[in-house]
């Protein structure tokens, strides 16, 4: 019997690698797919299908037009019509007595928030499900995987809505803007075609997915589940990508001629120069979204609850939430810096536009609204210190980490080009603070953000030792590594920095790689050796959920909005570096709204975007609540052991 | 009080900013433990706030504008909110006077009540009356430092796309271009007779920056010429690491090609005294001059394919 018992737990296990197995492989296709060997495929069947066609047909047929890619340099053949040269009047641009542009923007802002939110959900419940489902602990694994279902209901009302408005996006394109439209179109019509099929596709899977979520609880049926949402994931992940391609086709075509005339292989117009860095920030960038709407979500049924079981469930969902954005708000940076890094190197002249020029002056706001994240991120974590008894040893260091995060924060925000009167300038004699305008550069700036990082990791680690005392033999040599590596590290970054004032800029650039490397051994070594430490640890206390300062929920919320506001600002931005160009020197924007607004407008512009889609979101909400209101309750009410159990995390 | 040391300054203010908070936290443990006198939260937040703003304004020199000290006055109360309230023993601690004041009954909180009662509208309405006060000043431009080049510039009848042009002038011993000749050479005489054809290159880019750009951008390539001071925006300074230093020599080549009146139309406010060189040197000779410029300030030019 027992024999028996342990031949299916082995079977079971097998299958589980299995499903691991095939989870992680369904996850890679959307990588396949750019690979560039693809593209070369494509590529020579065109050229051989039009040799062919000159070989059989002989002289007969009129030469065919050949013309040259404007970015890849590759030769093809001409299959569509040039860039349609548009002139400002009713028929290439109809209008009504309103800013076509301002429509087009929040049409396409409102589509994206719900779109990315919608994206983003089912990634993270997928790995909260996987969580659940090998967790040991039942009573945690059901926690687990009513959190995931929690998450994904929050998203269906979401996911319809997000169709609806990409319906509402399509119909004032063409309403509004039918040259362009139609060019995009001539171009991109595969594309499109399977972009509604995967729409289908998706759609169903999430509905199988979260309808059948009861009915697929147990044993093999679950990891089908799974696998679902693995599915879900990858239609979704590669909808984004051929969307991405449209929107990086406008700022760096490829796959045309430089009249625009389309070469006939559609690979090289979807994997134009900015299409792979766009796709890398924005998946990264969806999760930190996902992760701060679901936050958001959490603090308001917390700060709404009735009752200690619901405050500690939403309590628990809101920082999981809160995790998971922050989990993906550290590499954030780097993915922009490498897509800043790929746009100077497609055209200095946008690089400059971006940073030194026309828009730099929002990438100041942008930078305030990154301290806000980090500052929140770190507060809310202190906060967290309070529902844990025996948290009082390191509460006492929250003062030491406002200094440094501050300080550094001021290094961060110091502008380069300071904003002053001319009276102000005169007395200064120059456009550089001598003193202070030395942090304006981008040696301190690097400084400055890995400390702020390192800092943050640190808070965190703490959090995690809160409740515990580590009970292992070499604790002692533990805290001694620890102390060092965040030594070593905030010593190494400072010291590169004021080192990199003194090289050329070129070297510059390389520093910030150790710099980096500082930062991530501290997050990965770190919470590893503090991982192990606190293994058998003897806890002070259990985590009380819920017994948490209402002003953390606050932060939360403004997390989550600090996130939109960034969104809504960086889409502007890169929409806008385009300038006078529908699609970047090839098709030029000749409506009366081709100019770049001023900062203030476009600042309204994005509060606006941010208050709408936050009323519609409470919308969303409400209805998400609507619906839960019984299932918590009876749900808490069978759990509430597994409610206040000390987390793993 | 002494003054910034040159070269040291960004890490002095760091190093002075650390000092008052040691001293700041020293001197509240030794009333707390030694002499048992407890300065009271909000104080504490009060007095680090006053710190702040009087570090920012009398401690350095020349005077910050407004608006950046500003930001870091916000930067301060943002960081002292945290740290009053990382703790509900210690917020709860920090909000009792505020709440006293609002509805305790006692004497002194009814005085201090009322003062407050006075005092506050009497502030905002003298902040209000400052600010609507016409003033004399010119108002704020937001000029755009380094608006984006156009894609290629023609000078002298010919064309130099921006993305792939190289500077003639920039060559090793060979005569090619390269990106390295600088680092070698940053410390040789440009007078030495016998010197390489970059260094020759750099002796006459020399020369025609001291007969022509000196007086505005200053003999020590420090934006401080003779004449700086007449001009708004005032001539740009090369030393500084956010001019020549982040710029391709493309970039540059363009500006001193084109000056003040060939900015694009987003360099607002279109104000510039550069002139247009090209009306005054050979192509060969703007080359030559930044060649100079980025030889003497050794930085080597931005460059993104390496
Ligand atoms: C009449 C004074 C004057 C003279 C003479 C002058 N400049 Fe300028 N220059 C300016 C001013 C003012 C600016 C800043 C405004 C601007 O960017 O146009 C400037 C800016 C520049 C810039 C742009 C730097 C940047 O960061 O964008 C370069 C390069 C430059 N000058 C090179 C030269 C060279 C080379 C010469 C000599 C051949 C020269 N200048 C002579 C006044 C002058």
């Amino acid at each position: 019997m027992k024999r028996l018992f342990e031949g299916r737990m082995r079977n079971k296990q097998l299958l589980s690698w299995l499903a691991v197995g095939v989870l992680v492989g369904a996850l890679l296709l959307p990588l396949v797919i750019s690979i560039p060997l693809l593209a070369e495929e494509f590529e020579d069947a065109a050229l051989e299908q039009a040799a062919f066609a000159e070989e059989t047909l002989g002289e007969d047929v009129p030469a065919q037009e050949i013309g040259y890619d404007v970015h890849y340099g590759d030769e093809g053949i001409v299959q569509g019509p040039p860039a349609p040269v548009t002139s400002d009047n009713e028929n290439d641009y109809p209008r009504y007595n309103f800013e076509s542009r301002v429509i087009i923007w929040v049409a396409n802002q409102q589509h994206l928030y719900y779109g990315s939110f919608v994206l983003a959900v089912p990634i993270f419940v997928m790995i909260i499900e996987f969580i659940g489902m090998v967790t040991k602990d039942r009573a945690m694994a059901q926690k687990y995987d009513t959190l995931a279902y929690d998450f994904i209901k929050i998203s269906i009302t979401a996911y319809s809505i997000t169709a609806i408005l990409g319906g509402v996006l399509v119909f004032t394109f063409m309403i509004l803007y039918p040259a362009f439209w139609t060019y995009m179109t001539k171009i991109f019509h595969p594309a499109m075609h399977i972009y509604v099929l995967l729409f289908l596709a998706e759609s169903g899977t999430l509905y199988i997915y979260y309808y059948g979520w009861d009915a697929m609880r147990e044993g093999l049926l679950k990891w089908v589940h799974l696998s679902m949402a693995v599915f879900l994931n990858v239609f979704g992940t590669v909808l984004m990508m051929l969307a991405n391609s449209w929107a990086t086709f406008m700022m760096s075509p490829a796959g045309v001629d430089a009249e625009g005339q389309y070469l006939g292989n559609i690979w090289l117009a979807v994997h134009n120069h900015l299409w792979n860095p766009v796709n890398i920030h924005r998946i990264l960038g969806n999760m930190v979204f996902g992760g701060g709407i679901v936050a958001a979500y959490a603090a308001y049924r917390f700060l709404s609850a009735k009752n200690d079981e619901e405050r500690a469930h939403y309590d628990w969902m809101g920082y999981v939430a809160m995790f998971i954005a922050v989990a993906f708000l550290i590499p954030l940076p780097f993915a922009g810096y490498y897509l800043m890094r790929e746009v100077y190197a497609y055209r200095q002249q946008m690089g400059i536009t971006l940073m030194g020029g026309l828009l730099a002056w929002l990438f100041i706001i942008q930078a305030v609204l990154i301290g806000a994240l980090f500052l929140t991120t770190n507060y809310y974590l202190w906060q967290g210190m309070e529902r844990m008894r025996g948290a009082e040893r390191y509460q006492k260091y929250i003062k030491y980490m406002t200094f440094v995060l501050i300080v550094c924060f001021l290094v961060w925000l110091t502008p380069h080009t300071m904003v002053m009167t001319p009276t102000e300038l005169k007395e200064m004699g120059g456009q550089q603070h001598p003193v202070v305008g030395n942090y304006g550069v981008m040696s301190a700036k690097n400084g400055a953000v890995n400390i702020i990082i390192t800092t943050t990791v640190l808070s965190f680690l703490l959090y995690q030792r809160c409740n515990k005392i580590p009970t292992v033999p070499w604790a002692r040599y533990g805290n001694i590594a620890l102390w060092a590596l965040f030594s070593v590290a905030f010593v190494n970054i400072i010291w590169l920095a004021i080192y990199g004032y003194y090289i050329p800029a070129n070297v510059r650039v390389g520093l910030s790689v150790p710099q980096v490397v500082s930062t991530l051994s501290c997050l990965f070594i770190g919470m590893t050796i503090n991982l192990f430490m606190m293994r058998g640890a003897k806890p002070t206390g259990p985590v009380e959920w819920g017994k948490i300062s209402v002003r953390s929920q606050y932060a939360l919320f403004m997390l989550a909005t600090s996130f939109t506001w960034m969104m809504g600002l960086m889409g502007y931005i890169r929409s806008s570096v385009r300038l006078h160009w529908h699609v970047n020197e090839i098709m030029r924007d000749n409506s009366p709204w081709a100019f770049t607004h001023t900062i203030g407008f476009a600042a309204n512009m994005i509060s606006f975007n941010v208050l709408f889609f936050w009323v519609t979101l409470l919308f969303v909400f409400w209805l998400g609540s609507l619906g839960t209101k019984k299932a918590v309750v009876e749900k808490g009410r069978a759990a509430p052991v597994a409610a206040l159990a000390p987390s793993t995390n | 009080m002494p003054g910034f040391i040159e070269g040291m300054m960004p890490v002095q203010l760091l190093a002075e900013i650390l000092l008052i908070i040691v001293i700041f936290v020293l001197g509240a443990m030794i009333l707390d433990k030694k002499m048992g006198i407890r300065i009271p939260m909000l104080l504490q937040a009060a007095l680090v706030f006053i710190a702040g703003w009087w570090y920012y304004k009398f401690r350095i020199e020349p005077p910050l504008p407004f608006s950046v000290r500003a930001i870091y006055q916000v930067m301060i109360a943002i960081g002292i909110f945290m740290w009053v309230s990382s703790a509900e023993k210690g917020w709860t601690e920090f909000k009792r006077p505020i709440l006293a004041v609002l509805d305790a009954k006692t004497p002194l909180t009814w005085w201090v009540r009322a003062v407050l009662l006075v005092v506050l509208p009497l502030s905002a309405s003298g902040m209000a009356y400052k600010n609507l006060l016409p003033s004399l000043g010119e108002p704020i431009e937001l000029r755009t430092v380094h608006p984006a080049p156009p894609a290629a510039v023609t000078v002298h009848g010919k064309k130099f796309p921006l993305q792939t042009s190289e500077s003639p002038v920039r060559v090793d011993e060979s005569g090619e271009y390269s990106n390295h000749i600088q680092d070698a050479h940053v410390m040789d005489n440009p007078f030495d007779p016998d010197s390489i054809q970059y260094m020759q290159n750099v002796k006459e880019g020399g020369d025609i920056f001291f007969q022509n750009c000196h007086f505005c951008h200053g003999d020590n390539l420090n934006g401080r010429g003779l004449y700086a001071y007449a001009f708004n925006p005032i001539p740009a300074n090369f030393t500084d690491p956010g001019t020549l230093a982040q710029l391709q020599e493309t970039f540059v080549f363009w500006r001193v090609a084109k000056g003040g009146p060939g900015l694009p139309r987003e360099g607002f406010p279109w104000a510039s005294a550069m002139p247009p060189w090209e009306q005054h040197l050979t192509t060969e000779e703007i080359w030559k001059v930044i060649l100079f410029e980025y030889w003497h300030t050794k930085y080597p030019p931005r460059t993104w394919d390496e």
